[in-house]
């Protein structure tokens, strides 16, 4: 497709870390290398990440002064990004935005506004929600309120698809009679990838101790319970195995005291937080993976491990069962006894030498791919540029039909909006804008790189 | 297109040959459960949970309407006390009859246990002439405690202090109080809220005989009563052949009955607002609860939580 500009638009981005924020950075990257033009927009960070930042393929990076209020997620105030976000897709000539995770409020506000400018808008929904308690609520009627009028949707797996369609009440009504209810045909399926050559397996020892993986934030969430029930189950039952824990969390306490009750300190040994730059090498001193998760919308870490050619064990929940075929990977039901069944099971095929690393790895590496994956998203852009964009009155229609209560609020945003927008369109005229008209040049700033490798210097901002 | 798609798989490893926005026909409806744990509620067990409730307000009116006697002097408060200690007692001996009839292991350990219920009712004896002698002495003191505070503040602050009491109290059924349990907290506090509501308007009657009077009669209704009424919920007369719902129906009748004759003759006003309160509740709030449930859409699937189960 004919090279764009694309804005990213998500409240977790690098400096933090997380899968959301390695995602958007990997996207970007692959984006920049087919020909596009891409930048990155969320809020600063405090002390001294404010400001227009550049990370190392010549992704720019618009910090702007929002202040978080919860886990690195700004208070959704449907107005105040609008300013900033004019100027920025104006200077930029952006055509499109891409915004990120359903819990970041930077990203609605963008999907709201970017019509304004004739902008399109595409959406990212990273995680998995339930229906039931009072914030998932809340957060589904934002999120319905937000891609009502988006055109394209992206969800990491066919599970988060069934959940995001359900959440931002995605369908559409169908002209034959009786009238049914069917998904809309925005919606698409594109999952995470990784850096296969960032996980390596490494050279196995000859050793008959089976050394068990878990990395993981030590939460509820992530079934720290199953862990902390089966793992002096398994020690028993098995003498030549040990564990190997990594991350950090509330429930290390239970961990702690598992340890101390069972007499297991030489046993199952807690490495504490492990940064992403050291879990291959955690990886790779064990056979197994096993994550106990609750609840996962695709599961990187897994994907990871497998990646690094360890065998698999992992509950049944969420996305986890669409992302590795049979033969790499065990399932359990989140049941303690299923657990230790699941676990056994995976020890005996790692002991009798069934499970070849480097095959795991080379298999792995056929299945996820950033080009790949940048290339089926640069097929929802293409399929977004060349459709209809919506206009006011259709906006306004479909906004009203979100519910007796809510379509007329909503409503009433989007007309604030378009007055706001007017009011800023008299207040700061688009010809008294600076407008950017140099980009980077990736060959220039390769060779300036060598020259400056070659003087032993490091560029500053680089994220591997 | 080929006619020989392979079918569509739920995988993300492989490419398919079909398009990212592609969704088979009822896929989404294959993994998606509604109310799957869904027990509808009838009508009239809704109405035989709402009892206690209907009781707590029963007797908060009960006691309102006596407050206002005795602000009025139309009611002697010798009268009061010596009816709020047959009352005791009667009650004392509907515990015991309970206590013996519900302990299903009397026979067991028989010595041992008689030992303690022995000891429990000299407990019980201690403690209640202890209340009544602290009661008479502290009686000037609650009098004058709050009199300077103006009477409108006086109203505002017992009337939050009972709302406060009839939130917190606890109506459940469903738990059973088991001997030795401690109670909960939002009951103790339901408790202390109805006792500072009645010693902030003990400052409004004129003498300490009616102090006393009230107060002895709060001590009774807010924290001995409920006790009893709980034991009464939980009790089970499958010996008697009495069914514990016509227990509780009686007793709800009667309280309502006797909150809307103290009421009556003060105002009528205020009695038809009783029985309203206490016909809405009973009847009318089950009923909604009932027709609700029509709305109820509960939905379900793989991106739910897992509830972890360990041994």
């Amino acid at each position: 497709m004919e090279p764009i500009s694309i804005a990213m638009i998500a409240d977790f981005f690098h400096p933090d870390v997380g899968g959301v924020e390695s995602h958007i950075y990997m996207l970007s990257a692959n984006l920049i290398h087919k020909g596009h033009k891409v930048i990155v927009i969320t809020h600063s960070r405090p002390s001294d990440r404010v400001g227009i930042r550049w990370l190392l393929p010549g992704l720019k990076v618009y910090y702007l002064p929002f202040v978080p209020i919860a886990s690195g997620a700004t208070l959704p105030n449907f107005f105040t990004f609008l300013p900033y976000l004019r100027t920025i897709l104006i200077r930029e000539h952006i055509h499109l935005i891409h915004a990120h995770a359903s819990l970041s409020s930077l990203g609605h506000e963008g999907i709201l506004h970017s019509h304004l400018m004739g902008v399109r808008t595409v959406f990212t929904d990273h995680s998995l929600f339930g229906f039931e308690d009072a914030a998932s609520i809340l957060t589904n009627k934002l999120l319905a309120g937000t891609l009502r009028n988006v055109d394209a949707v992206i969800c990491v797996s066919h599970t988060g698809r069934e959940n995001t369609v359900l959440r931002g009440e995605l369908f559409e009504q169908t002209d034959d009679d009786p009238p049914r209810l069917v998904v809309s045909s925005n919606v698409y399926v594109i999952p995470h990838a990784i850096v296969s050559e960032r996980f390596q397996p490494g050279t196995l020892q000859e050793t008959d101790t089976i050394t068990i993986v878990v990395i993981s934030r030590l939460t509820y969430r992530k079934g720290i319970d199953l862990l902390v029930a089966t793992a002096p189950r398994i020690c028993a039952a098995f003498p030549n195995v040990r564990f190997l824990v990594g991350g950090d969390g509330p429930k290390l306490i239970e961990l702690l005291q598992m340890r101390e009750k069972y007499l297991l300190q030489d046993r199952i040994i807690l490495l504490g937080p492990v940064k992403h730059n050291d879990v291959r090498s955690v990886l790779i001193r064990g056979s197994i993976f096993m994550n106990t998760s609750l609840t996962e919308s695709f599961g990187i870490a897994i994907l990871e491990a497998a990646c690094a050619g360890l065998y698999v064990v992992s509950t049944r929940v969420g996305g986890v069962p669409e992302i590795l075929p049979e033969g790499m990977i065990s399932f359990a039901e989140p049941d303690e006894d299923d657990v230790f069944r699941a676990i056994s099971e995976a020890i005996s095929i790692v002991s009798a030498g069934q499970h070849d690393s480097m095959k795991a790895h080379e298999r792995v590496k056929t299945f996820y791919d950033w080009a790949q994956v940048a290339e089926r998203t640069e097929c929802v852009y293409d399929m977004v540029m060349k459709s209809e964009q919506r206009d006011l009155w259709e906006r306004i229609s479909r906004t009203m039909r979100l519910g007796r209560y809510a379509g007329p609020i909503y409503t009433i945003i989007l007309l604030v909006d378009c007055l706001f927008f007017l009011f800023l369109e008299w207040w700061m005229p688009r010809e008294d804008m600076d407008f950017v008209t140099h980009h980077w040049d990736p060959q220039r700033f390769a060779s300036v790189v060598q020259g400056m490798q070659s003087a032993d210097h490091e560029p500053k901002n680089k994220q591997t | 297109m080929s006619t020989e798609l392979p079918p569509w798989e739920k995988v993300l490893w492989k490419r398919q040959p079909y398009p990212d926005n592609y969704i088979p026909e009822g896929a989404l409806e294959s993994s998606l459960r509604k109310n799957p744990n869904f027990r509808p509620y009838t009508y009239w067990p809704l109405v035989h949970l709402s009892t206690p409730l209907t009781q707590h307000l029963a007797t908060i009116f009960i006691f309102i309407c006596i407050f206002v006697r005795l602000k009025d002097h139309s009611l002697d408060p010798r009268v009061l006390i010596f009816s709020s200690l047959g009352s005791f007692f009667v009650g004392y001996i509907l515990w015991e009859i309970l206590r013996y009839t519900q302990s299903p292991s009397h026979n067991i350990h028989g010595s041992k246990r008689n030992e303690r219920v022995h000891h429990d009712r000299v407990k019980t004896l201690k403690s209640s002439i202890l209340i009544f002698l602290a009661l008479m002495s502290l009686s000037p003191v609650l009098r004058t405690l709050s009199a300077a505070t103006s009477s409108d503040s006086i109203w505002a602050l017992s009337a939050c202090l009972f709302i406060l009491n009839i939130l917190l109290a606890d109506y459940g059924s469903s738990n059973p109080v088991r001997q030795g349990r401690p109670e909960r907290l939002t009951s103790v506090l339901s408790m202390n809220a109805a006792i500072s509501s009645s010693v902030v308007l003990a400052s409004r009657l004129s003498n300490d005989l009616a102090v006393f009077a009230l107060i002895q009669f709060s001590v009774q209704s807010f924290t001995l009563f409920p006790m009893l009424r709980r034991r009464l919920q939980l009790q089970t007369f499958s010996t008697y052949q009495v069914s514990t719902r016509a227990i509780q129906a009686i007793l709800t009748f009667a309280l309502s009955i006797s909150s809307l004759v103290l009421a009556a003759p003060l105002s009528s006003t205020i009695a038809f607002l009783f029985l309203f309160v206490l016909l809405a509740v009973t009847f009318l709030a089950p009923a909604v609860l009932v027709w609700a449930q029509k709305y109820k859409n509960e939905i379900r699937g793989p991106w739910d939580v897992a509830i972890p189960k360990v041994n």
